[in-house]
């Protein structure tokens, strides 16, 4: 790692630890105003879920998209790619469908049908993508795209065979919201998930560096390509499923994080990896800072709102500033 | 190093996009892959590199089978030189180079000496996108030469379809020393008076099949070459008495 990288490294970690202050100090008070203290105790522990749970899901959205753009050789791929969200999406509906139609309660019914559903959606995509022993990444592409279609119908066919209210609280689900309220072990494990997942890739990056050259190229000096596409598939799939699990679909901040880490460190995805997981973790809790400050009338706006206006807008300037090559 | 082609078939669907290709090359030959267009000459050098696993036959390096090889071992034996170099990623060209030694270890002397042969040495720090297709072609040269081990196999396809005229006399100096260095070395080529020049063998392929093969002087004829492009060639001789194939 040379000198730029950790300047650069530093220099995020000190605007992440700044958006993190500010998260904990911002408050809206009653009138409207904005004021910076720190809550009272009782209420700390609502600022501290979610802004952990802004960590964890913007550092494994930035690493999941990061790795599957070298394993799709796509510049554009995201986490949402794979199916991911649209499987759990279809998930957290079929377990609501069967909640209200058999009078039945799960515990974290919603937490599981979006686990469940990731799951299915992920082992689809990769069975339908193998071709001679690896993962074909256009295969890929097109089978997350059918994937997605077909859960999306299977998500209006349910919501068509549930009650108006139901709907609503679905519609929510999916503009993507941080968890106010998390068990502290779940918050534990998804993160320790994630840092492993992050080191992993970052272990992987020569191998991820190489593997940026066609297939025949990256063949010949030496990859083992088949394994290390059934690796990145592992790793940002587990990545990205944390994200939705803990957030529901929050837009393109997978699609964001690496773009805006390369522009600052171009090269080596060892230390790409973790500019990245930087990167997506301060999206957003700057996106959650953001929302604090906006107030429409109608409650705090849904955090994929603001990475979807932002994120689009940003990824707008990038594209034209780089004249179509991101 | 002996390289050997046993009866080599590749199918892709319908396609026989080769047949019975058979062949034997020592150390220290240069062999131009000739043959026109779709004639199986790319097919059969990524069989040869172990890119892909023939349909039928096998490729033998030493009586080890190329596509039994570790990954590691084909990049310490196989070095690769493809007709466009792509790169997905925000690399520099040194890094390209760099990652020539991916599977043998980082060496940046290997790396800078790569870089000197192909004259890119000044200008390593260019990002690849920024690049012509030039300096690609010869980035990817470099990388090869990088990775190379003396004594093993360079598998070039049509390495000098991007380069002006003082690069690919380079680029043939750079052929016949890693030749003399013990190294197998076979390139697809189109230039018929560059393959005449460098190369001590030549294989020439029509739909999928060998039509000629043997060394040069004896292959690369008017008539012999003339009947597989379906042209009427003659020689012509330079101001240096050199003998060129070309069309009246």
């Amino acid at each position: 790692m040379n000198i730029r990288s950790i300047t650069t490294i530093t220099l995020l970690s000190l605007c992440l630890l700044g958006a993190v202050i500010f998260r904990l100090i911002v408050t809206r008070n009653i009138d409207g105003s904005i004021s910076l203290a720190l809550p009272e105790d009782q209420y700390f522990v609502y600022r501290f879920v979610p802004l952990i749970a802004a960590l964890i899901v913007g550092a494994g959205l930035g690493v999941s998209g990061m790795g599957l753009q070298v394993l799709l050789r796509n510049p554009l791929a995201s986490p949402w790619i794979l199916g991911l969200s649209s499987g759990a999406g279809l998930g957290v509906m079929a377990m609501m469908f069967v909640e209200h139609k058999y009078n039945v309660g799960f515990y974290s019914g919603q937490s599981v049908g979006a686990v469940l559903g990731a799951l299915l959606a992920l082992c689809l995509v990769y069975l339908l993508s193998r071709r001679r022993g690896g993962i074909d990444p256009m295969t890929m592409v097109l089978v997350g795209v059918v994937i997605s279609v077909i859960c999306g119908a299977g998500i209006m066919l349910l919501q068509h065979a549930v009650p108006m209210g139901l709907r609503g609280s679905f519609t929510t689900w999916l503009m993507g919201s941080l968890p106010e309220v998390e068990p502290w072990w779940k918050l534990a494990v998804f993160g320790a998930f994630t840092i492993l997942g992050t080191f992993l890739i970052a272990w992987w990056g020569p191998t991820l560096d190489a593997a940026c050259l066609s297939d025949d190229e990256a063949t010949s000096v030496g990859v083992d390509l088949p394994s290390i596409r059934r690796k990145l598939f592992v790793a940002s799939s587990v990545l990205a499923a944390i994200g939705v699990i803990l957030a529901g679909p929050i837009a393109f901040v997978g699609l964001i994080a690496p773009h805006g880490a390369r522009l600052v460190v171009p090269g080596s995805h060892r230390t790409l990896t973790i500019v990245t997981a930087i990167v997506g973790a301060l999206l957003l809790v700057c996106a959650d800072d953001l929302r604090q400050l906006i107030d429409l009338g109608s409650g705090r706006l849904p955090i994929g709102i603001i990475t979807s206006i932002f994120g689009g807008l940003v990824f707008l300037v990038l594209l034209l500033r780089n004249r179509g090559r991101v | 190093m002996r390289l050997q082609i046993k009866d080599v078939g590749m199918r892709f669907g319908k396609l026989h996009a080769l047949q019975g290709v058979h062949a034997s090359v020592d150390g220290g030959k240069v062999v131009a892959l000739l043959g026109p267009n779709a004639s199986g000459k790319t097919t059969l050098l990524r069989t040869i590199a172990g890119l892909i696993q023939a349909s039928k036959g096998s490729i033998e390096l030493d009586g080890v089978k190329v596509n039994r090889m570790s990954p590691h071992d084909r990049a310490s034996k196989i070095s690769w030189v493809p007709r466009v170099a792509e790169v997905a990623g925000s690399f520099s060209i040194r890094r390209v180079v760099e990652l020539g030694r991916y599977a043998l270890g980082p060496s940046p002397m290997r790396v800078d000496d790569a870089l000197a042969q192909v004259d890119l040495l000044d200008r390593s720090e260019t990002l690849w996108h920024c690049a012509s297709a030039g300096m690609r072609q010869r980035a990817a040269l470099a990388r090869a030469l990088a990775q190379r081990t003396p004594g093993g196999l360079l598998v070039l396809d049509e390495p000098s379809s991007a380069l002006d005229l003082s690069h690919l006399k380079a680029l043939g100096d750079l052929l016949r020393l890693c030749a003399s260095e013990g190294d197998v070395v076979i390139a697809a080529l189109h230039d018929i008076s560059f393959a005449m020049e460098i190369a001590d063998e030549v294989i020439v392929l029509k739909e999928g099949k060998v039509v000629l093969a043997g060394e040069t002087s004896a292959v690369l004829t008017p008539s012999s070459l003339g009947g597989v492009y379906g042209l009427d060639l003659t020689w012509a001789v330079d101001d240096a008495g050199k003998r060129h194939l070309v069309m009246p």
